[in-house]
C-alpha cells in the first residue's frame, strides 16, 4: 500500500484511509455482521457526530476503495451506516456525556457540518458551546441546500438534537457581523470562536441578460424552497451547471412544478463533475441533460427571459487538467425556456469579514491555516467550505474535528500540532489469484421509490436496508489487516499456514520466513487454527476468544439443568430476533457466534465439555453463504476426531453433533429437539460441578 | 524431519496414572512438526486428561508448557522449576527428547506421550512418509536419489525381487516398490547400465549394528 507518508507500521483499512474522519468502518460493519446493531451505532458516534445524514448524503470514498470492489463490488459502506444509524435502537442509545465543564465558552458561527462537528466535540471535551446561525433552521447546507428528497429534514434535526443533547446551545435567526461579533462574543466571555459559514451565494455567469426576470441562483432557489417560500416554476426549465447541485437543482425543479428540465453543462458526459449515480436518479425521473454547451447570453421577450444563447465548448480542462474552457464562438444554439437556474458554483459571504478585520483571500475565503485552521485573529478559527472551497459534508465534518481540537489545545493554553491528517492515495491491489480464489457475493441492492411517487413529493428517493440485507451486506466485508499476524519469535517454519490457506496469501522464503499480507489476507482463520505452535494470531477474533466465551455462557446458565453449547456461524440467515426466539425456544442452548466454524478448533470444543457442556453442537451455514465453503468437509472431519477423543476420556461420542443451518433462521427444529432428546436419555455430564 | 505419532489416549491415561501432579511438556520442533506434541496438542491433550480424571475421580493438577526443543540441555533446563513442582513430566518429544529430561532431571519420572516414528518428508498436509533409516552409510548416489534401506521392505540393495507386480510391493498394494522406482528413474536419467554393479554385503556397523553410536566434531567440542 502506497501512502503520502513513510507509515508502514500503521495499517489503516482502505476504507478509513480514504475517510476525511477516518471512519473505521470495519469496526460497525463487524458488529452489524454480529447483529449487534446497538453497538455498531455506538461505534460510529464515536467518530461521527452526524451519523444518520452521513448514512444518506455521504460521497462514500470509502466504497471506492473496498478491497471487495477489486472481487465484485464494493461493501456497500454508506447504506450499512445509514441501517445502524437508522434503527429503532437508536432512541436507547445513551450519550456519552461530556466530561465536566472545563469553563471555557466557545462560538460557533454557522450550524452546517463544520460547525455542528466542531460543537460536538468541543462540548464532550467539556467545554460550553453556542452555535449561532443566520437561517431561521440549524443545519446549514444540509438544511437548505441538499434537498429533502436526500436528506429527510427530521434526519437531520435528529442529528442535531443528539449534539443539542450533549449541551451545546443553538440559536438560529442570529447574524454574524450585525447580530454579533468577533468583539461582542469576546465581550461575553467567549474565549474562542469558530467560523464555519460555508458558501452561501450563488457565482455568476457574468454573461448578458442575467439580471432579468426568471434568471434565477441555484443556491438561493434551493434555499427558498427549503425554507418553504412559496416557488413555483413554468413550464420549462434549463438548468446550467453538471455539479451535484445543478442535479440538487434539476430534480428539485421538477417537484416545484417543471415540466420539463433540461440540464446543460460545458462538460462531456464522462467529465461531468455530478455523481453518476445522482445523474441516473434524475435521468430516471425525467431530467434531460445536454452536454458541452456554454452560456453566451439570455434571450429576452418584452422585458422577460424567453430562452438562452449557447455557444458550444470543445474543451473544458487544459492540458494540466485545470478548468479552462474553450468555445467555438461562431457555432450558436439558442434554446427557449421560461426559467433559467444558474448552478455552476457558490462563493461565500463575507461581508462580515471587514467589520471585524478577517482576511478574505483571492479566491474568495477566509484566511486561516490549512492545518491548525487559525486565523490570524487570536482565538478565531475557520473551517468548512469557506476555507476549503466547495467540499463534501464529510470533508466538513473533518475540518470541524480537527478545528474543535485545536482549540482545546489553545483554551489549555498549549501549542497547537501541526500533524497532517493521513490520506491515501492509492490501494494496494490483490493478487490476480487471490481475486480469482475470493468466492463472489452480489452486492445488496434495493429498489428506490417508484418515480411518480418521488416526482409528487418531497419523500425520500434512498431506500433503506432491512436487516436481512445489511447483515447480508455487512458479511461481505473481507477484513483488511484483521486477518493474520505471524509471531515470527514462534514460527518454527512448518508450513501449514501456506498449505492450509484457502487463498494462498502466506509466503515463504529460502530461510524459512513466513509472510503473510495484512492486506490480502481475509482473516478465515484457518492458519491460526491449524498452526501447532500457535504462532499466529487472527486480529477478527483473539486466540483464546472463542474458549473464553465458552466459559463465560456456562458459567452464567449454572442454574439450568442441562447445558448444550451450540457454536453458530454468524453467515448464516437469521435475524437477531431468531436468536432471541432461540434462548425462548431452547433456554439449555448457550450460542456461540463465530466468522465461520472453521474457528472452532477441537480444543474449543473439548474446552466446552471441560467446562460442564452436556453436548456441543455446530451449527454451519448453508453452503451459498458460506465464504471458504471448501472448508466444510475439513471442519467435518476435525469434528469427527473430537468425538472419539471425548470417547477416549469416556464421554458418549454422541453429545457432539454437526448440523447445517436451514435456509432460513438459525436451527433446523428437527436436529436440536432430536439432539435434546439425545441428551435427555443420557445421565447428566459427570464434568458438570454441581453447586 | 522426524515424524512422531502421539500414543493412544488410554496408552497416556494409563502410565500417567500413578502421578497425581503432571506436566504434559510439549516440543515446539519435530513433534509440533508432525501434529503430534506442539502447543495445540498440549492444549488437547491436557484437556483430554483434565477430564478423563474427573470423570474417573483422580485427583491432581495437570500443567502445560511448550519448550523450543527437548533435545538440548540448555533449553530443557529453562523449565527446570515447573519440572520440580509436578511429580512427572509427560514429554511430547521424540524419544532423544524424554531421554534428555531424564537425564537433565534425574530425580523425576519422565513418561513418553509418542512414538518415534521415522525420518521422513511431508508429502502433503497430514501426509508424511518414511526416506531415510539413518543407516550411516549413504548410497543414494548409486540409486537415482531413492533409498532402498529405507523403502524396501526387505532392505534389498540389489532389487527388485519376485514380490514386486505391477511397481507394488507385495506386502501392500499402497507400498511403491522402490527397486522399480529406482529402474525408472535411471531410465530417465539414462544411467540403466548403473544396474550392473552389484551391491557387496552391507556394512551394518555405522547403521548402530556396533553399539550406541556418538558423533563428535573435534574441533567444535569444549
Amino acid at each position: 500500500m502506497t501512502r503520502n507518508e513513510p507509515s508502514t507500521e500503521i495499517e489503516y483499512a482502505p476504507c478509513k484511509l480514504a475517510c476525511p474522519i477516518l471512519t473505521d468502518a470495519r469496526e460497525y460493519i463487524q458488529l452489524i455482521a454480529e447483529r449487534r446493531f446497538e453497538e455498531a451505532l455506538t461505534a460510529i458516534m464515536s467518530q461521527n457526530p452526524l451519523p444518520r445524514t452521513c448514512g444518506r448524503i455521504c460521497t462514500h470514498p470509502c466504497e471506492q476503495v473496498c478491497k471487495r470492489g477489486q472481487v465484485d463490488e464494493p461493501v456497500a459502506i454508506a447504506a450499512l451506516k445509514r441501517f445502524a444509524a437508522d434503527g429503532p435502537w437508536k432512541d436507547r442509545l445513551r450519550q456519552v456525556l461530556p466530561k465536566a465543564s472545563s469553563g471555557h465558552k466557545v462560538a460557533v458561527v454557522g450550524s452546517g457540518p463544520s460547525g455542528l462537528a466542531a460543537a460536538h466535540d468541543l462540548a464532550l471535551l467539556g467545554h460550553t458551546v453556542t452555535v449561532l446561525e443566520k437561517l431561521p433552521i440549524a443545519g446549514g447546507m444540509m438544511a437548505v441546500g441538499i434537498p429533502s428528497y436526500r436528506l429527510p429534514r427530521d434526519v437531520l434535526e435528529a442529528d442535531i438534537r443528539t449534539i443539542e443533547d450533549l449541551g451545546v446551545e443553538v440559536k438560529t435567526g442570529v447574524t454574524f457581523g450585525n447580530d454579533v461579533t468577533v468583539e461582542s462574543l469576546t465581550g461575553d466571555g467567549y474565549q474562542a470562536i469558530f467560523l464555519g459559514t460555508g458558501l452561501h451565494l450563488s457565482r455568476r455567469l457574468n454573461v448578458e441578460g442575467e439580471d432579468l426576470p426568471g434568471v434565477l441562483k441555484g443556491v438561493d432557489f434551493l434555499r427558498d424552497v427549503a425554507l418553504g417560500k412559496p416557488v413555483t416554476l413554468d413550464a420549462s426549465v434549463i438548468v446550467v451547471g453538471g455539479g451535484n447541485v445543478a442535479i440538487d437543482v434539476a430534480r428539485t425543479a421538477l417537484r416545484v412544478g417543471a415540466r420539463d428540465v433540461l440540464m446543460v453543462c460545458l462538460e462531456k458526459q464522462e467529465e461531468m463533475p455530478a455523481a453518476e449515480s445522482e445523474i441516473e436518479e434524475a435521468r430516471e425521473e425525467g431530467v434531460a441533460v445536454v452536454n458541452c454547451f456554454g452560456p453566451k447570453r439570455f434571450l429576452e421577450n418584452s422585458g422577460r427571459l424567453s430562452g438562452i444563447e449557447f455557444k458550444s465548448c470543445t474543451c473544458v480542462f487544459d492540458e494540466k487538467g485545470a478548468f479552462c474552457p474553450q468555445y467555438d464562438e461562431n457555432e450558436l444554439t439558442a434554446m427557449d425556456a421560461d426559467t433559467v437556474i444558474v448552478a455552476i458554483g457558490q462563493a461565500a459571504d463575507l461581508s462580515f469579514a471587514e467589520k471585524d478585520g478577517l482576511t478574505v483571500t483571492r479566491r474568495g475565503g477566509l484566511e486561516a491555516d490549512p492545518i491548525t485552521l487559525q486565523t490570524p485573529i487570536a482565538g478565531v478559527f475557520a473551517g468548512g467550505d469557506v476555507i476549503s472551497g466547495p467540499a463534501t459534508v464529510t470533508k466538513a465534518i473533518a475540518a470541524g474535528k480537527r478545528a474543535a481540537v485545536s482549540i482545546d489545545f489553545y483554551l489549555r493554553g498549549e501549542s497547537i500540532p501541526r500533524s497532517e491528517p493521513a490520506i491515501a492515495d492509492q490501494v494496494a491491489s490483490l493478487p490476480p489469484g487471490v481475486i480469482e480464489r475470493t468466492r463472489q457475493f452480489a452486492r445488496s441492492k434495493i429498489a428506490g421509490l417508484p418515480v411518480e411517487q418521488r416526482l409528487s413529493s418531497f419523500s425520500e428517493v434512498g431506500p433503506p436496508f432491512s436487516e436481512d440485507l445489511a447483515t447480508k451486506e455487512a458479511l461481505r466485508c473481507l477484513h483488511c489487516y484483521l486477518g493474520a499476524r505471524v509471531n515470527k519469535e514462534k514460527c518454527i517454519s512448518c508450513l501449514t499456514c501456506l498449505r492450509v490457506c484457502p487463498l494462498q496469501v502466506p509466503t515463504v522464503s529460502k530461510v524459512g520466513e513466513i509472510t503473510i499480507d495484512p492486506f490480502v489476507c481475509q482473516a478465515c482463520g484457518m492458519c491460526a487454527l491449524e498452526c501447532p505452535v500457535q504462532a499466529i494470531e487472527i486480529s477478527l477474533d483473539p486466540g483464546g476468544e472463542i474458549a473464553r466465551e465458552v466459559e463465560k455462557a456456562i458459567a452464567s446458565s449454572q442454574h439450568l439443568e442441562r447445558l448444550i453449547v451450540g457454536f453458530f456461524d454468524l453467515h448464516g440467515n437469521f435475524a437477531k430476533k431468531d436468536l432471541k426466539g432461540l434462548r425462548e425456544d431452547y433456554p439449555n442452548v448457550l450460542p456461540v457466534m463465530t466468522f465461520g466454524l472453521r474457528r472452532i478448533d477441537r480444543s474449543d470444543i473439548l474446552k466446552a465439555f471441560e467446562c460442564g457442556a452436556d453436548a456441543v453442537f455446530l451449527a454451519g451455514c448453508p453452503p451459498n453463504r458460506d465464504p471458504f465453503p471448501e472448508a466444510g468437509d475439513r471442519i467435518k472431519r476435525r469434528t469427527a476426531h473430537a468425538r472419539t477423543q471425548l470417547e477416549a476420556v469416556g464421554l458418549d461420542g454422541r453429545r457432539l453433533e454437526i448440523f447445517d443451518m436451514p435456509d432460513e433462521g438459525l436451527v433446523e427444529k428437527g436436529s436440536i429437539t432430536e439432539l435434546i432428546q439425545r441428551i435427555k436419555e443420557m445421565e447428566p455430564s459427570p464434568l458438570r460441578v454441581r453447586r | 524431519m522426524i515424524t512422531l505419532e502421539q500414543k493412544q489416549f488410554a496408552q497416556i491415561k494409563e502410565m500417567a496414572s500413578h502421578y497425581d501432579r503432571l506436566l504434559v511438556l510439549g516440543c515446539q520442533t519435530c513433534s509440533a512438526m508432525s501434529f503430534a506434541g506442539g502447543e495445540r496438542e498440549v492444549k488437547e491433550l491436557a484437556s483430554m486428561i483434565r477430564m478423563e480424571r474427573k470423570i474417573s475421580g483422580k485427583p491432581g493438577d495437570i500443567l502445560e508448557d511448550a519448550i523450543a526443543r527437548q533435545c538440548d540441555p540448555e533449553l530443557v533446563d529453562l523449565i527446570g522449576d515447573k519440572v520440580r513442582g509436578c511429580d512427572a513430566v509427560l514429554s511430547l518429544a521424540c524419544g532423544a527428547g524424554v531421554q534428555m529430561l531424564a537425564e537433565r532431571f534425574p530425580d523425576k519420572m519422565i513418561l513418553p506421550g509418542c512414538n518415534t516414528t521415522f525420518l521422513g518428508v511431508t508429502e502433503e498436509l497430514g501426509v508424511w512418509s518414511e526416506r531415510c533409516a539413518g543407516c550411516g552409510d549413504c548410497i543414494l548416489d548409486k540409486t537415482a536419489g531413492l533409498c532402498p534401506i529405507a523403502r524396501c521392505s526387505k532392505q534389498l540393495l540389489n532389487g527388485p525381487c519376485g514380490g514386486s507386480v505391477n511397481g507394488k510391493c507385495e506386502i501392500s498394494k499402497d507400498v511403491d516398490c522402490v527397486w522399480q522406482l529406482i529402474i525408472d528413474r535411471l531410465a530417465r536419467l539414462n544411467r540403466l547400465e548403473m544396474l550392473e554393479e552389484i551391491f557387496p554385503v552391507k556394512d551394518w556397523s555405522p547403521a548402530g549394528h556396533g553399539g550406541p553410536r556418538k558423533m563428535i566434531i573435534e574441533d567444535l567440542k569444549s
